[in-house]
């Protein structure tokens, strides 16, 4: 048997893991790990019978300051504790920065962990590949985002993309622009959709989704069955290589011609109030866009809040007087209330609609920022310590997991890393783990990732 | 991308004694949201306004008060300098609503 999510599927071989591992291998009976892959692209696999969940990441580019956000240290000296007071939550001991009161009021669902740590560079990229892949690497051992991995995994749920990156991807962060934002070596099939577009704007478009001048939904069906044909003349002579490219082409064209992909992108159609109780922004209109999104078949969003970390407003306050200069006032007067109001709005949203409890809603960020503030007012990059909380799905939520010394510099107790949150989850998708492996290079069955789950937050 | 806020937000706001009262925002940016208290022409407090939806000033010392309620509108992140203390160039509070005012 296969496990898709937490469900047992039948499979033309009834393969068990070990027999799945061998089929990787040396292949058994002639099916091997691509062919079954391409059994369950062609829907093989009863997808209606897997209770696959979904996953919407909200990633704060720039990385916020944990002592300034969700590991306030009031007692610690001024230079360590910063400006902003804690507010109590509704949950005792997890108190939280003033200016997030509506999250505050909502830490009964969430699960906040305190005691995040990597130790591979101050870079925002070596953080960001972390959190997007579970993985550290670099050179030609890039890992594929986690988006690709549970497209690659399960696949398509409709005409939409299985992972979508909004509202762009991550650019330049001042190191190497190697964020784990792609497929890497599962394929092009498998690269996330990035939507290249601000939701937040009035004359927002989604730009892969608009034809060029002149074209018609006819021209690109008659391109589209043309190239069918070339691609029957060529599937005689290549086999299995195919596979990956007809999936992709069939993606493409599906987002190009179908009305569901369209409206799913089309916010218009969302009352005033609720596009309001999202905020009028960049992040409130992406993650409402998520929730649209997961509704109606994507599997994995990615909300990127902003695309790079220079002559912006955004998390990254090292208050430098240039091209970094962002301060508390960003934090207080934008960044907070911002993420205050997607998130409570999103995470609201999704219960009213009985989409919570399928739908992992995960806020990460690189690492966290120096508990020592800097000649300058603000504060640097430091992956010794940093806060992220996950909620939604089967996460146990009311909860705070480890902690930091008494100045925020290093995890005090339960240190926690980046493939524990991502083993996590994907467990709070409901993806076993023990048994769901994916290809790895050369179509080595490999799993998902070598972490185990933090176990506090399914207890 | 850089973030655009568009359109304008607004919110009616009531007083009832010294108690001023919001209604929801239309089209919110989703900035800070704050009372602005003035006293015989200046301004006296800030108050955040997004957790609560009404205010009361304790201030009761004789004098005309006129209350508003802002929003913040980002423009660019660009200040007169470094550090928490320097200010916004560009980006700035605007009011979201007609001021109320009563007299003690």
């Amino acid at each position: 048997m296969l496990h898709i999510g937490n469900e047992r599927v039948p499979d033309c071989s009834g393969l068990n893991r070990r027999s799945f591992l061998q089929a990787g291998a040396a292949g058994i009976g002639g099916l091997t790990l691509p062919g079954l892959m391409e059994l369950q692209a062609y829907g093989a696999v009863d997808y209606s019978k897997a209770k696959i969940r979904n996953c919407i990441t909200i990633f704060l580019v720039g990385s916020p300051g944990h002592l300034d956000t969700f590991d306030m240290k009031p007692e610690a000296p001024e230079d360590i504790r910063g400006r902003f007071k804690p507010i109590q939550s509704n949950v005792e001991g997890a108190d939280i920065c003033e200016h997030f009161p509506m999250l505050a009021q909502r830490m009964d669902k969430i699960a906040l962990i305190r005691s995040l740590h990597h130790k591979t560079g101050t870079a925002h990229s070596n953080g960001s590949r972390w959190m997007m892949t579970g993985k550290d690497a670099i050179g030609d051992n890039q890992q594929p985002h986690v988006g690709s991995v549970v497209s690659r995994v399960f696949g398509p749920n409709s005409n939409l993309p299985p992972s979508i990156i909004l509202p762009g991807k991550i650019g330049n962060t001042g190191g190497p622009s190697i964020n784990g934002q792609e497929a890497r070596y599962l394929g092009s099939g498998y690269e996330p959709f990035f939507l290249g577009s601000d939701p937040g704007r009035s004359d927002f478009k989604v730009a892969n989704l608009t034809p060029a001048q002149g074209q018609t939904n006819f021209r690109i069906s008659a391109r589209k069955n043309l190239l069918q044909q070339v691609d029957d003349l060529q599937r005689r002579t290549e086999t299995n290589s195919t596979l990956e490219r007809d999936t992709a082409y069939a993606r493409a064209f599906n987002l190009l011609t179908s009305s569901e992909a369209k409206s799913a992108f089309d916010l218009n159609q969302e009352e005033d109030k609720l596009r309001d109780r999202y905020g009028r922004n960049t992040l409130g209109q992406s993650c409402l866009m998520a929730r649209r999104l997961v509704e109606r078949g994507t599997r994995y969003v990615t909300i990127n809040h902003f695309d790079t970390v220079f002559n912006i407003a955004c998390w990254d306050m090292h208050s430098n007087g240039g091209s970094l200069n962002n301060t508390y006032k960003d934090y207080e007067y934008m960044l907070c209330p911002q993420l205050d109001q997607a998130f409570t709005g999103l995470i609201d949203d999704l219960e009213d609609r009985g989409l919570l409890e399928e739908t992992v809603v995960a806020v990460l960020s690189e690492f966290g920022r120096t508990p020592k503030i800097n000649g300058s007012g603000g504060r640097d990059h430091y992956p010794p310590a940093w806060s992220n909380f996950l909620c939604g799905g089967s996460i146990k939520g009311g909860q705070v997991i480890g902690s930091t010394d008494r100045i925020g510099a290093a995890p005090h107790d339960r240190p926690i890393t980046p493939p524990q949150v991502i083993a996590s989850i994907y467990k709070g998708m409901g993806i076993d783990l023990e048994t769901t492996m994916m290809p790895g290079p050369g179509s080595r069955p490999i799993r998902l990732i070598d972490a185990e789950p933090i176990p506090e937050l399914f207890s | 991308m850089d973030q655009v806020f568009e359109g304008t937000p607004a919110a009616d706001i009531s007083l009832d004694g010294r108690r001023v009262t919001r209604g929801d925002v239309t089209n919110d940016w989703g900035s800070k949201i704050q009372w602005v208290v003035k006293k015989d022409d200046k301004v006296v407090a800030t108050v955040a306004a997004r957790a609560e939806a009404s205010y009361e000033h304790p201030d009761e010392t004789p004098g005309k008060y006129e209350i508003v309620l802002q929003q913040f509108k980002y423009v660019n992140f660009k200040k007169d300098g470094k550090g928490p203390d320097s200010n916004y160039t560009e980006s700035k509070f605007v009011d979201i609503s007609v001021p109320v005012s009563y007299s003690i």
